[in-house]
């Protein structure tokens, strides 16, 4: 998988660069709107994460030179600004995504990888497997190692979402929006809640805990293993 | 600021004075020349009817006293009458006699008529037009004054006028320019009297915008500086945190036990900026909302949806009651469902294990009412109207986690959709949080 991150802020530029190569991603980099321009251009990248106010051209005049030019790259879109407006004009110029600053970089993570899927349109799955967890997205049945869980319906959804991003982090930002489709901040931690309750079901009763708190940024499901 | 020209065109009074002037002085004219078209012509036909008169009179009398009679007549007439008249009598064309004063005729200022008699004779009767020249004259020169007096007039008025029109337009221009030059909003332009014209009606309203203007910049400076001071504390804490760290022994297990602290305050600088945003925003009106008809028992479900989970491991009920029926508003839905949920959340947070929230939801003679009781300690009679402000934080609460921005919020919003927002309680027995929203 290769990304283009086009930002002229470089601490924020490394910092996205060196957590997309973690995930296994070459990663080249641009620091304004031409040079942006050229590269997602002239290489084929399976992502770009374009920043909006960049020098010598910006984000969103570059995105809409790209569609022009028929480059149907998913990009997502990283801007300072977090009004409803600005969002929509992102989405308008052509962009997939748009995450606002300051950000989780597990969520920027989820967020690529979610348009990845988007752009390759892999077959639903009916079943989701983790280790030895278990989802039927039909029957609506969870099984860990062949014994039934019985899971509420919101447990259900954030097991099914974490499921979907095995291995990675995801902010509570992304579960409240997931999960209750809410796009505000409650005050009090609801998504603290709700993981604690589901783990109580999934992880418990079993010898290796899946459902990992990583402090500060977000949750992650993975394949068993230490707390 | 180019393309804008900061003089008033000096032109613009003149040429109003000048086209005011000019229509006065053309009209006075018309007038004049009327009259004395009038006068002249009447004259002239007096003149006529007089000397006809006397013709056909004088002809007569020739033909019964011949021309002795009529000689005697007309120096018997001429030495009684004021107007003298010139009479001659041309006997067949040969001999010429006459009849009137022969001396200090001009035989071009003379004004004739004659008559052939029967008997071939022609009786001339002349009248002088001296007399009706003098008048004219001395009429043309007393309308040459009146006109010079009204291009006076017209001139002066002219421009007194546009001054007076023109004036309240300078102070408006003068203000403004005021206002660009110094930044200054608190400026007013002085209103003319209470005449209620065009003019008047522009610079009150042109006050009105700047009083608007002026609370708004007035509110957003307010938020600023409430914003910068709000974070100051939650950014001394991420500091703090990071200093300590730093000074402390070298080990990573401190090191990612800070970390994690940091980001977890950073995470809440940034709720607690955007709360404050929205605050702000819905505080001065700026706050956009995307209105539609919403059904409270949908905003209700949604938020209950989202605390069941919380309100289950707390050990609280969370009932729902509409004993009117459904209302509908006309809100922006997410920020309705923010509403909700902050006052649902209030309320779970003050409420021990064991005790009930209840959220009623239904019409009222105010409008679409949202109530959430709770079965928590209440509040103390002299906290009750502080609860709305941003960052307070009742002594019973201080050991909860929250920013203290809850209800600010749910007022701020409420009061954006033209509600309003209230709280009662009877210490030790819980508290009453009351939304009332216009009807859709």
């Amino acid at each position: 998988m290769r990304a283009l991150i086009v930002e002229d802020d470089n601490t924020i530029a490394d910092f996205v660069a060196r957590g997309l190569r973690e995930a296994g991603f070459a990663v080249d980099r641009e620091s304004d709107g031409d040079a942006g321009l050229a590269a997602a251009s002239i290489l084929t990248y399976d992502v770009a994460i374009v920043d909006v106010m960049l020098p010598k051209r910006d984000g969103l005049s570059l995105i809409e030179e790209l569609r022009r030019k028929k480059v149907a790259t998913p990009v997502l879109i990283l801007s300072a600004r977090r009004s409803v407006d600005d969002r929509v004009r992102g989405l308008q110029s052509g962009g997939d995504d748009y995450l606002t600053k300051p950000f989780a970089f597990a969520e920027l993570l989820a967020r690529v990888q979610a348009l990845l899927r988007r752009s390759t349109r892999t077959s639903e799955p009916t079943t989701l497997t983790v280790a030895d967890l278990e989802l039927d997205l039909l029957t609506r049945r969870v099984t860990r190692g062949g014994t039934s869980i019985d899971l509420r319906p919101r447990e259900f959804a954030l097991l099914e979402y974490l499921m979907r991003n095995p291995g990675i982090v995801v902010s509570k930002t992304m579960i409240l929006s997931r999960v209750w489709e809410y796009n505000f901040d409650p005050q009090t931690n609801i998504v603290d809640v709700l993981v604690s309750r589901l783990r109580e079901k999934i992880d418990r009763p079993f010898e290796s805990k899946m459902l990992q708190t990583v402090r500060g940024v977000g949750y992650r499901l993975g394949g068993g293993g230490g707390a | 600021m180019s393309a804008f020209d900061p003089r008033p065109r000096p032109a613009f009074g003149l040429r109003i004075a000048a086209w005011y002037a000019g229509l006065f002085v053309l009209g006075a004219f018309a007038i004049v020349l009327l009259t004395y078209y009038l006068l002249s012509a009447s004259l002239v036909q007096r003149d006529d009817q007089v000397i006809r008169a006397k013709l056909g009179e004088y002809a007569t009398v020739y033909t019964r006293a011949g021309a002795r009679g009529l000689a005697a007549t007309v120096r018997a007439e001429q030495s009684v009458a004021p107007e003298r008249l010139f009479v001659r009598v041309v006997d067949r064309g040969v001999e010429s006699i006459v009849l009137s004063n022969p001396e200090g005729w001009d035989p071009s200022k003379l004004e004739m008529v004659s008559a052939q008699l029967e008997d071939g004779t022609l009786v001339q009767v002349g009248k002088s037009t001296e007399a009706r020249q003098d008048l004219l004259a001395r009429f043309r020169a007393t309308l040459g004054l009146i006109t010079l007096l009204v291009v006076g007039v017209a001139l002066t008025g002219g421009f007194l006028a546009t001054q007076s029109a023109v004036w309240p337009i300078r102070r408006l221009t003068q203000t403004v320019r005021d206002i660009i030059r110094t930044g200054r909003t608190d400026a007013r332009v002085p209103v003319g009297g209470a005449s209620g014209d065009a003019i008047d009606e522009l610079t009150v309203l042109f006050n009105a915008m700047l009083d608007k203007i002026e609370t708004l910049v007035g509110v957003m400076r307010g938020a600023l500086d409430n914003v910068s001071h709000d974070l100051r504390t939650p950014l001394a804490r991420l500091r703090g945190t990071a200093e300590l760290a730093l000074a402390g022994p070298a080990d990573a297990d401190r090191y990612r036990e800070a970390l994690a602290d940091c980001v977890e305050e950073s995470d809440r600088v940034l709720v607690m900026l955007n709360t404050l945003m929205d605050i702000s925003e819905a505080e001065s009106g700026a706050m956009p909302l995307r209105r539609e008809t919403v059904r409270l028992a949908e905003i209700v479900a949604r938020a209950v949806d989202l605390y069941q989970e919380v309100a289950d491991t707390k050990g609280v009920a969370l009932a729902v009651i509409a004993p009117a029926g459904d209302a509908v508003v006309f809100a922006d839905r997410t920020r309705m469902e923010q509403v909700a949920a902050n006052l649902i959340d209030n309320a779970l947070k003050y409420t021990p294990a064991g005790g009930r929230v209840t959220i009623e939801y239904g019409k009222d003679e105010g409008g679409a009412v949202l109530r959430v009781a709770d079965t928590g300690p209440g509040i103390s009679p002299d906290e009750l109207p502080r609860i709305w402000d941003r960052l307070f934080r009742g002594d019973v609460s201080r050991t909860e986690r929250g920013l203290g921005l809850g209800l600010s919020l749910v007022k701020a919003i409420v009061e954006a959709h033209g509600g309003s927002a209230s709280a009662t309680s009877e210490p030790g027995r819980g508290a009453v949080f009351t939304v009332t929203l216009p009807l859709a």
